[in-house]
Formats: structure tokens, C-alpha cells, sequence
């Protein structure tokens, strides 16, 4: 009886085998972050870093100069031409919240000939107000 | 289940498994209804269609400058975003877009000063309020707390940090690139945005096993057993896979004053000569670590506590990890309503 229950109890072959890999996994995985936590790692991962970035920027460089020389627009000029538009956007956006600003300040009445006062500044400081546009739909 | 049987299981679940794994892309997220509030740059504004908004402070969700923000939203029936919904919050969305190479003169200041402070400007004109709840993840919480500790009289009235890295010291990621022979200068000056698979890769590599090997037996011993869990499965994988760039200037400031000289926690840190001062934090402050995170580990997050001046502080420290404490199977019944409840006592007028 007592050997029956002790054949219950034991794990299988297959429960074995498979309890020794978890184990294996999790032993594997401790050790692998014990190497990646040494500071020899951090120094090696500095210097492959840095070995790679030299070798993307000849590359670059390379790639910029033919282009270049075969006259026509590379990476650079339109990032250049896209970060015009974007200091525009900027621009634009702190126009748009002066215009807001005056707006919200005009449709406040004043109370006995006062000058209301500025309402929301740039950093995030705002009272009431209506919003800029209604919300579009299905985005 | 009979030996031949099972023997008959491996080629199904290896059909399975791939399937699994080459149609992730097609996984749904980010898929509650929203609508666009305010656009800039490359940054979006987002406010969740709701009918049914019972608190009067609006719900601002400000993600990192790594991965997309549809953490929050991650796939129907398991959405942080959905859940606030159905609590009765207005739920809004920062989205800092796809940043190119044009991008590369947006700093930290910028994303503090310009996008997130225009993003509270243009959310409590929607919502017509007067103040809001902030809620950053990871660099977002960082954000939030610079924002709250920068700005001259914040609109926010609640702050919620999750798994917010503020000190540094000790921390793996700052053995890597806090050393000084990791040049950072290098790395901002030849990839003006810094490759998202880059910064993915370097975050992995911190449990090189578990993200590269483990993750997958895992699903290959659930689809096995006959439980692939699909949709959790691809849901995850697939934003995790998606990782757009970091503008280079943001990266050379994050890691120059975060992790190489440490700026934040010692109050040396300026934006735009502004000094990013921790102590004058004095909003209703949730401040949430999860146990296992190694990203954002406890010890670098707890440091807040103390520098604050709110005098409404609330810390949770959670079993998980950096991501799965907020996205896991077990957050919507553990974590979730724990900061609802908090963040509904301290949202009514």
C-alpha cells in the first residue's frame, strides 16, 4: 500500500526532465545577468557602441558624398527642409495660443471698464476656456 | 492523453506556435475610440469618447519617450484606458509621435516645457477644467515630475508616478551608459534619432535569457498545453516590437543628467535656466514601484518620497515588473482600481 502511494507521489520521467530544465533555464538566466551586471560588460558594450557608431558614420559620410555629387537631394538636405517646417510649426503653435489668449481675453467681459486679465500661459497654467477646435472623429 | 497522441500534438502547436508569432503584427491595440484634440510636431493629443464622465478632473496619460503610449490601451477587454472610462473618468493622451531626424534638436525641455506643459494647456480647454490628474509610466513619470517641479503654478492637482526612474545611482542601466568611456556626444552626433530597436535591444539585453528564450518557451509550452493565450500574446509582442526613435538631443540629455551625473534627485538639474526642483512638488502625489522591476528599480524611485512637499503622499509597491505591474493579466483586478479609487477621491470639484 505504502509503495503504491510512494509510485503516486514520485514525479515521472517526463516531470523530471522537465523540472531539471526549468532549473537549468533559471540557473542560465541568473548567470547571464550576473555577466551582463560586471562592469567589464558595461566597458565592452561602450566600446562596440562606439566601434559601430564610427563605422555607421563613414558610412554616412560615404553615402552623403555621392549622393551629393550626383546632385541630388540626400538624407541631410531633407531633414534640413523638414526641420524648417517644423520650426515653423513651432511658430506657428505660439501664435496660435497668443491669438487664443486675446481671443479668451476680448469674449471676457470686463468688469467696470477693467482690463481682463491674460488667460493660460506657455506653461501649462490655464483657466477655463473653449477648446481651440472640435475634436475630428475616428483617428 | 495517449504517447502517440501527444507525439501527433507537436506539429499542430509548432503550426500554431509560428502563426503566433508571424501575425503579431496583425494584433489589435490602441483601439478605443478617441478623437484628435491638438497637434504639434509630431506630438498628438487624444481625448477618449466617453458618455459617461462622473469625475470632474480630466485624465492626462503621459508615456515614455520609449515604445508608444498603447500600453495604456493595449488590446479590448484588458485597457488601462478602457477601465478609467468605465470608472467615469475624461481620459486624454499624450502621443509623442514618431520623432525623424528633424527631430533632433528636441531636448528634454522641449518635451517638458513645450509638448506636455501645451498638452495640460490644450486639455483643460476641452475638458473645460481649471486643473487635471497627471498620470506618467516610466520616462513619463519623470516628465510629469519635472513638469510638476518646473512649472510656475502647475494646473495639476493629482500626480500618479508609475515605475518612475528619479535616482539613478546603482542602477544597471547606469553601469552601461553612466560610465564615461560610453559617449553619448558620439552616439547623439552620428544618429540624430536614436534607433528605437537600439534602445529595445539594450533593454532586453538587462535579462538577456528571459526576453530572448524564456518568453518564448513559455508560449510554446501554453500552445502546447492547448492555451496560446493568442491575443495576449500578440497584443504584447506587438508593442513591444515597436519602437520608435529617441530625438538625440532628448538622449544626450537623458542620459548625460540622469544617468551620468545623476541631476534629478540632486536638484541640479535646469531646463531651460529654470531649476527642476523636486521639493516643490506639492500636488496629491501616487507614487507606484513594482517589485521585480529592473528598469525602474524600487530603490531609484523611493528617493521622491522624501523631497516632495506634499503633504497627500501615497506609495504602492506592487509584485511585478516594470511593465506587466500595469499591463499584466493581474493588474486589472489588483493595481487598476487601487489608483482609481485614489485618483476618484481627489477628482471632484
Amino acid at each position: 500500500m505504502e509503495a503504491k502511494q510512494d509510485k503516486q507521489d514520485s514525479p515521472t520521467p517526463a516531470e523530471e526532465a522537465r523540472r531539471l530544465y526549468e532549473e537549468a533555464e533559471a540557473r542560465t538566466a541568473r548567470a547571464m545577468e550576473g555577466v551582463v551586471g560586471r562592469d567589464a560588460f558595461g566597458e565592452l558594450l561602450a566600446r562596440v557602441t562606439e566601434n559601430v557608431l564610427a563605422v555607421v558614420k563613414m558610412g554616412n559620410d560615404a553615402a552623403d558624398l555621392v549622393v551629393r555629387n550626383l546632385r541630388i537631394a540626400g538624407r541631410r538636405d531633407i531633414t534640413g527642409l523638414a526641420r524648417q517646417l517644423a520650426r515653423t510649426e513651432d511658430k506657428l503653435e505660439l501664435v496660435l495660443q497668443e491669438v487664443e489668449r486675446l481671443r479668451d481675453a476680448v469674449e471676457q467681459p470686463s468688469v467696470n471698464g477693467a482690463k481682463p486679465p491674460a488667460r493660460g500661459t506657455d506653461d501649462g497654467r490655464r483657466t477655463t476656456a473653449r477648446p481651440r477646435r472640435r475634436a475630428e472623429p475616428g483617428s | 492523453m495517449s504517447a502517440v497522441e501527444q507525439l501527433a500534438r507537436y506539429p499542430v502547436a509548432a503550426v500554431e506556435f509560428a502563426n503566433i508569432i508571424l501575425t503579431q503584427g496583425d494584433a489589435t491595440i490602441g483601439a478605443t475610440p478617441k478623437d484628435v484634440v491638438w497637434t504639434h510636431r509630431k506630438t498628438t493629443l487624444y481625448r477618449y469618447r466617453s458618455d459617461h464622465r462622473r469625475h470632474a478632473l480630466p485624465v492626462l496619460l503621459v508615456f515614455a519617450l520609449i515604445n508608444r503610449p498603447d500600453i495604456f490601451d493595449l488590446r479590448p477587454g484588458h485597457s488601462y484606458v478602457e477601465y478609467l472610462l468605465d470608472e467615469g473618468f475624461d481620459v486624454f493622451l499624450v502621443d509623442w509621435g514618431v520623432p525623424g531626424d528633424e527631430d533632433a534638436d528636441m531636448g528634454l525641455d522641449s518635451f517638458v516645457c513645450d509638448e506636455l506643459a501645451w498638452a495640460i494647456r490644450e486639455t483643460l480647454r476641452a475638458a473645460e477644467q481649471d486643473e487635471l490628474s497627471l498620470v506618467g509610466w516610466c520616462i513619463g513619470g519623470t516628465l510629469v515630475a519635472m513638469h510638476a517641479a518646473t512649472a510656475e503654478r502647475s494646473p495639476a492637482r493629482n500626480l500618479v508616478l508609475l515605475t518612475t526612474p528619479v535616482d539613478t545611482s546603482g542602477s544597471l542601466y547606469g553601469k552601461w551608459v553612466g560610465r564615461e568611456s560610453f559617449d553619448v556626444d558620439l552616439v547623439a552626433e552620428v544618429l540624430p534619432s536614436i534607433p528605437g530597436a537600439g534602445i529595445d535591444w539594450a533593454n532586453k539585453m538587462m535579462k538577456p535569457v528571459t526576453n530572448w528564450w524564456t518568453t518564448y518557451r513559455q508560449l510554446w509550452d501554453r500552445v502546447l498545453a492547448g492555451d496560446g493565450r493568442r491575443e495576449a500574446y500578440q497584443a504584447m509582442a506587438r508593442w513591444v516590437a515597436d519602437n520608435p526613435p529617441f530625438p538625440g538631443r532628448a538622449y544626450r540629455e537623458w542620459i548625460t543628467w540622469m544617468y551620468k551625473e545623476n541631476r534629478l534627485v540632486s536638484g541640479r538639474l535646469r531646463l531651460r535656466g529654470r531649476r527642476v526642483d523636486l521639493r516643490r512638488i506639492d500636488q496629491n502625489l501616487l507614487v507606484v514601484t513594482a517589485g521585480a522591476d529592473h528598469i525602474a528599480p524600487r530603490p531609484g524611485t523611493m528617493p521622491l518620497l522624501d523631497l516632495v512637499a506634499s503633504e497627500d503622499v501615497t506609495h504602492l509597491d506592487r509584485p511585478g515588473g516594470h511593465i506587466g505591474l500595469m499591463a499584466g493579466s493581474k493588474a486589472r483586478n489588483e493595481i487598476w482600481p487601487e489608483i482609481a479609487e485614489w485618483l476618484a477621491e481627489r477628482s471632484d470639484k
